[in-house]
Order: structure tokens, then sequence, then C-alpha cells
């Protein structure tokens, strides 16, 4: 197949940055393709080492699968096509793929990452922030039911993604949580 | 004639018209959005859908599906940036356009050539899922495991660029699979002493973790602060009598190539996009163009990814076998229903395939009349703050899960998932295998081992289907290894200066 048109590279953000848009506010539909420059690259670099790590990984994982695969408890006795064969039969696999990875990683090349963009330095603090609200919110909701930790769930979420507004904060908590409450409740006459 | 009428009847009611409207609401605001792609948004609506009635469901569902595929193309032609990978190739030439004051004429004929691509791909679901269907009544244990082979074979040879990263995915959606009771015997497997896990793993939980939870985080990750404006001078809107003519043929020629693919487990409309804007071009008297702005590769790209949904819905509803992604993600829902998708739904329910059909078909007209308004609101919407979309599919990822079991144990399950498909994303392990292991594994595990218990290992060979399909499993995951290998070689050949240097 031929190859189509340069495209921008790493989608969502495979996009051209447009000068003249950029310096006017309103931007500008009239910016000729040969004024517009490629984006940085901020395609994810290949590693060798991380790799290793993904397919030793794999195969630690893969082991530890056969082992609580051989381990399952059986009411009547075992033997042949048992509840355990179908399991170790994949775990087998799934550590012959894993060596077949590690051996890979380790004599071949190492592969491009596709169309995977590199993490942001603070993209990872912004993940885990995420994460560990999500898992407060759920404890939160279990111990203090649904109204009140979503309210602060929304407020403190939009907060660590970068809206710095109160009153948009304030009315966007609100708004979404009377929402899904009405959805919810009323609607599709779920409990929350 | 009385499952005709009936399936026609039903879609009529008017609470299945406003699921209708709602679908269309949703799927046309997932598909602008960058980001959210309507597997994603399936898999969040899932969670909200399973208190309704069966056909309500599937409105919603099927409606945010046909929906989706339009509103992809408004950011691809406005801003460069395609709202979901079936909307890529809409890039090559629907921004070149809107760059020259065409992006009105770009958005209409996207509109127009999408809806015929989805209606012919429907006459396609219409008269070849009853004759497959048939087909498959006749299969026995060792023939239903091959099809499941042949089926994950094709789609982790199609949706992985390493292979053996995409068998590992599917062997670990498998083994994922086996949580839970034993299929024949009842023993328990992986549980842990928990007893939510006697059920098996949610699989809405599950599903909703790999690609709503994991996209999210994804892009949390790796989001950075640009800004881009998308083009607001549309230009002229409707086509000129030359221009209805100078589409036709692409529009012709990329269909076929999306109804071809579209049957394909496994290969969605990114595939046939990408394969109808170069099968057009190839055909075109102005292949120059190309890529520059040329109307007939927009015409060629959104026909070709819009034909595939007729038939990814034709093998998931005749064989039980996913066509795509979103097609993985609603067998769940229609588990969850008590709607077995595979060759027995034309025995047991044919009323349902004609309202699955009528659905479609009228998801396709409402969302086609809708984006022939002139809506300038569809450009303001592209600069809405990552941070609200973010925040929303969040919450929704999290009160969608717990509303499918009113346990906030599968919630934990559905956080859990979605740390694992961040960290498998990162490593390029596919989680579309993942779930298609997930889905077919008991129907694979139970087959296999009563096939072995009757016939024995040689009843897979022995029986001419199961043998054939095994034998172009084998076939698919050869070609899929040796094909870069080839192209590589071929590389090397053409331009052996720069290989001996690098």
């Amino acid at each position: 197949m031929p190859r189509p048109p340069a495209t921008p590279k790493s989608w969502p953000n495979r996009i051209m940055v447009e000068p003249g848009k950029l310096a006017s506010p309103f931007g500008s539909a009239d910016v000729l393709p040969e004024q517009t420059v490629a984006e940085p690259d901020y395609a994810a670099r290949p590693s060798r080492r991380l790799e290793i790590a993904i397919a030793a990984s794999a195969l630690a994982l893969s082991v530890t699968a056969l082992l609580v695969s051989r381990a399952i408890p059986l009411r009547m006795g075992g033997g042949g096509i048992d509840p355990r064969w179908w399991p170790t039969l994949l775990s087998v696999l799934a550590s012959a793929l894993s060596a077949l990875l590690v051996a890979m990683s380790l004599f071949g090349q190492t592969p491009a990452r596709g169309e995977m963009e590199a993490a942001e330095p603070d993209g990872w603090t912004r993940m885990l922030l995420a994460l560990a609200l999500s898992a407060l919110y759920v404890f939160a909701w279990s111990h203090l039911g649904y109204v009140g930790p979503t309210l602060v769930f929304n407020l403190v979420l939009l907060r660590i993604f970068g809206l710095r507004s109160w009153k948009a904060l304030g009315v966007y908590s609100v708004v979404t949580t009377a929402f899904i409450y009405g959805l919810f409740h009323y609607l599709l006459r779920v409990p929350l | 004639m009385n499952a005709l009428l009936d399936g026609m009847l039903a879609v009529f009611e008017p609470s299945v018209m406003l699921c209708l409207g709602v679908g269309v609401l949703v799927g046309m605001l997932v598909g602008m959005f960058p980001g959210v792609t309507a597997t994603m948004a399936v898999a969040l609506a899932s969670g909200f859908t399973m208190t309704l009635e069966p056909v309500q469901g599937l409105a919603v569902l099927l409606t945010i599906y046909v929906a989706a595929n339009f509103g992809d193309r408004i950011p691809s032609i406005l801003i460069n940036t395609p709202g979901t990978p079936a909307s890529i190739a809409t890039t090559f030439d629907g921004y070149p356009m809107a760059k020259n004051g065409q992006a009105g004429l770009a958005l209409i004929v996207s509109a127009l050539v999408s809806a015929i691509g989805i209606m012919a791909s429907m006459v396609l679901f219409a008269g070849a899922s009853v004759p497959l269907a048939q087909l498959a009544l006749r299969f026995g244990p060792s023939e239903m495991f091959a099809v499941v082979i042949l089926a994950m074979t094709i789609m982790i040879s199609i949706s992985s660029k390493s292979i053996t990263k995409g068998l590992l995915a599917g062997v670990i959606g498998l083994f994922i699979a086996t949580v839970g009771r034993d299929p024949i015997t009842g023993d328990a497997r992986f549980t842990f002493g928990v007893r939510e896990l006697n059920g098996g793993l949610d699989f809405i939980a599950v599903i909703i973790g790999l690609f709503g939870i994991a996209e999210l985080f994804d892009q949390l990750l790796t989001h950075r602060e640009h800004k881009i404006k998308p083009i607001s001078a549309l230009g002229r809107w409707w086509p000129t009598k030359s221009e209805y003519k100078r589409i036709a043929k692409p529009t012709l020629v990329s269909g076929m190539v999306g109804l071809v693919v579209g049957i394909i487990p496994g290969a969605g409309g990114d595939i046939a996009g990408l394969l109808g804007w170069d099968r057009a071009k190839a055909a075109s008297q102005t292949k120059a163009s190309f890529g520059k702005g040329n109307i007939e590769g927009v015409a060629a790209a959104d026909t070709a990814s819009s034909a595939t949904l007729g038939g990814s819905l034709t093998t998931t509803m005749a064989l039980g076998i996913p066509g795509d992604s979103v097609m993985a993600v609603m067998i769940g829902s229609m588990i969850v229903w008590g709607i077995q998708p595979g060759p027995s739904l034309f025995v047991n329910q044919p009323e349902l395939v004609v309202t699955i059909t009528a659905i479609m078909v009228l998801a396709t007209i409402i969302t086609l009349a809708i984006n022939l308004i002139r809506m300038p609101m569809m450009v303001k919407l592209l600069d809405l703050p990552k941070h609200y979309i973010w925040a929303t599919v969040l919450v929704f990822c999290v009160v969608g899960t717990y509303a499918t079991t009113n346990n906030l144990f599968t919630v934990t399950v559905m956080l859990c998932f979605g740390v694992v498909g961040v960290i498998l994303k990162r490593s390029g392990i596919p989680a579309g295998p993942i779930v298609l292991g997930l889905i077919l594994g008991p129907l694979a595990e139970s087959n296999l081992r009563r096939s072995l218990l009757i016939d024995g290992p040689a009843g897979l060979i022995n029986k001419p289907i199961s043998a054939v399909l095994i034998a172009l499993a084998v076939i698919a995951v050869v070609i899929a290894i040796s094909a870069p290998l080839m192209a590589r070689r071929r590389a090397k050949a053409s331009d052996p200066v720069a290989h001996s240097t690098s």
C-alpha cells in the first residue's frame, strides 16, 4: 500500500501547530499549508530496558499463574481434563510467550513504541492523584453515602486537573452530582 | 411476518425513541471529543443501561455506535485530529479541504457518504446474517472452539503491532475468564474465598476499567498544554452536481472495501478507512491531488470506515464473535440482558434481529439529519477544556460501574483493571484481545473440553470444518509474523545504502 500523506504523528495530539492561529486569540482559517510547522515530536522513545522489564514481569506472573493453577482445590479427584487443566494450559502458553518476549528483548531489535506518547513529568502525579482520590471516594461513599463524597470528589478532581475558578468548580460539582443523582435515583431507579 | 412486524413496532415505542435521541446526542458528543472513543462510550453507557429493557438499552448503545461514527469526522476536518481512530483517514483530505475554505462542503460530503456506507452495510447484515447463522447452527463443540480460535488469532494479528504481545494479551483474557466457578464441575477457581468472585469477574467493570479508566489515565499521563483553534470559516456547504458525480466512484470502490473489512472479526473502521482511501486513490483520475484536499478522498475514507458497521454486526449476531471492539463491549451488555448473540438468536428471538436492524437504520437517518443542519455550536464544543471531560468521564465510570451491581466491590475491580489497563497500554500489550479472550473464554473452554471428552484430540483435526478453521488461524498467525519481516527485507533491498549504514 502506498504511503498516505504525512499525518500528525501521535493521536489524539497529532496536530499541526499553526503559528498564525496561535498568534490570534480567535484563530484564522487563512493559514497556507506551507506556513505550517511540525509540532515537536512527543512520541515515546524505544527502550530495551523497559522491554526487558515488561517481558520479565510477564514471565514472573505467568509462572505464578501456573503454580496457582496447579493448586486449585478440587472437590472430586483430579487428573485428566479437570478444572485445573484449562488454566494450566493457558499459563503454560503465557509462560512460553513471555519467555519468547524475554529472548526478543535481550537479543532482538528494540521495537518502536508505535503511536504511544511519552509521559509528561507532571503526568504521573496527575494520574496517581486521580487514582488515590478515586479509591478514597469509593471508601467514603461506602461510609457516608453518595451526595457529600461526590461533591467533594468532583471539586478536588477538577482542581487537580487544572481548573482554578472557584465559581466554575462549585457550579460543576453541584450540577454533576445533582444530575447523576437524578438520572440514577429517579430515572433509572438505581439507589445511590 | 409476525417477527418482522413485532421487531419494527418495538422501535417506535416512545421510550425507545427517547433512548434513540439520547444515544444520538451522546454518540455525536463522544465522537467529536478526541480521545473519547466509541468503545469507551459504549462501555460507559453499559453501566447506565443495565436497568433498562433490552430494546431500550440496545437503542442507546447501537445509536452511540452509529452517531459516534458521524461525530468523529468533525474534529478530523476542523482541527486535523481524529475524534476516534476510525476517522484517521478523514484527516488526509478533510483538513486540507477545510484549510482551502471548504470545511462546510467536507462536513456535508462526509455525513452523506457515512450514511450511505452504513445503509449499504445494513443491507449486507440483512442478507448475510441468516445464512451465516444457519451454517453456524450445524457447528459442534470442536467447530465452535475452532471458530473462537480463528476469531482471536485474526483480531490479534490485525490489532497488535507485536504478534507475541497480542497473543499474550489473548491468553491473559482467556485466563481472566477462568476466575469463578468451573463451567462443567462447578469447582471454585481463583476466588480466594471472596464471595463476589464466585460468579466470575464482572464483565462490565473489566471493560470500563480497560477501555475507560486506562484511556483516561493515559491521557492524564501524556497531556500537554497546547491550543489549536478550530477552523471557523466553513464556506459553502452543499456539493454541486459535478461534485456529486465525482464522489460516486470513490464511494462505490471504498464502500466495497469497507463491507469486506467489516466482516473480518477485529478489523474496524480505522483499517477500512485507510484501505478505502488508498483503493479510491488508485482508481481516481485525480490521484495527484489526494491528500491535498480532494473531495474524493473524504468520500472514500468515510464510506469505507462507515461500511464496516453492518459487517461487524453480522459477525457478532450470527456467530457470537465480536466484529470489533465496540461489539465486544456490546456482547457483554447483551449477555447481562439475557440475550446470547450467536446462531440461536435467529431461532429464539428473530424479532430482536429485526429490531436491531431498524434501530441502526433509524439512528443513521436521525444522525444524518442532525449533521446536515449547519451547527456552529459543533465548532464551539471543540474548544471545551479537557479537565471537564476528564472529571466527567471518571465520575461516570465510577457511578456507572456501581449501577451494574449496586456493590462497591465492582467499582474496586474496575479501578484495579484501570491500573492494569494503563500498565498494559504503556507496555504495548493491546486491550482488545484481552476483552475478546474474556468474552470467548467460557465458550472456548467448555467446547474444547467437551470436544476432547467426546472425540479426543483427533476430533479437532478430523472434522473438516474445524480443521479448515484451525488451519486458517495458523495461516493468520504465520502471515502476521512474516509480513513485517518481508516488508523489512523489501525495504532493505530497495535502499541497501541506508540499511547498511543504520
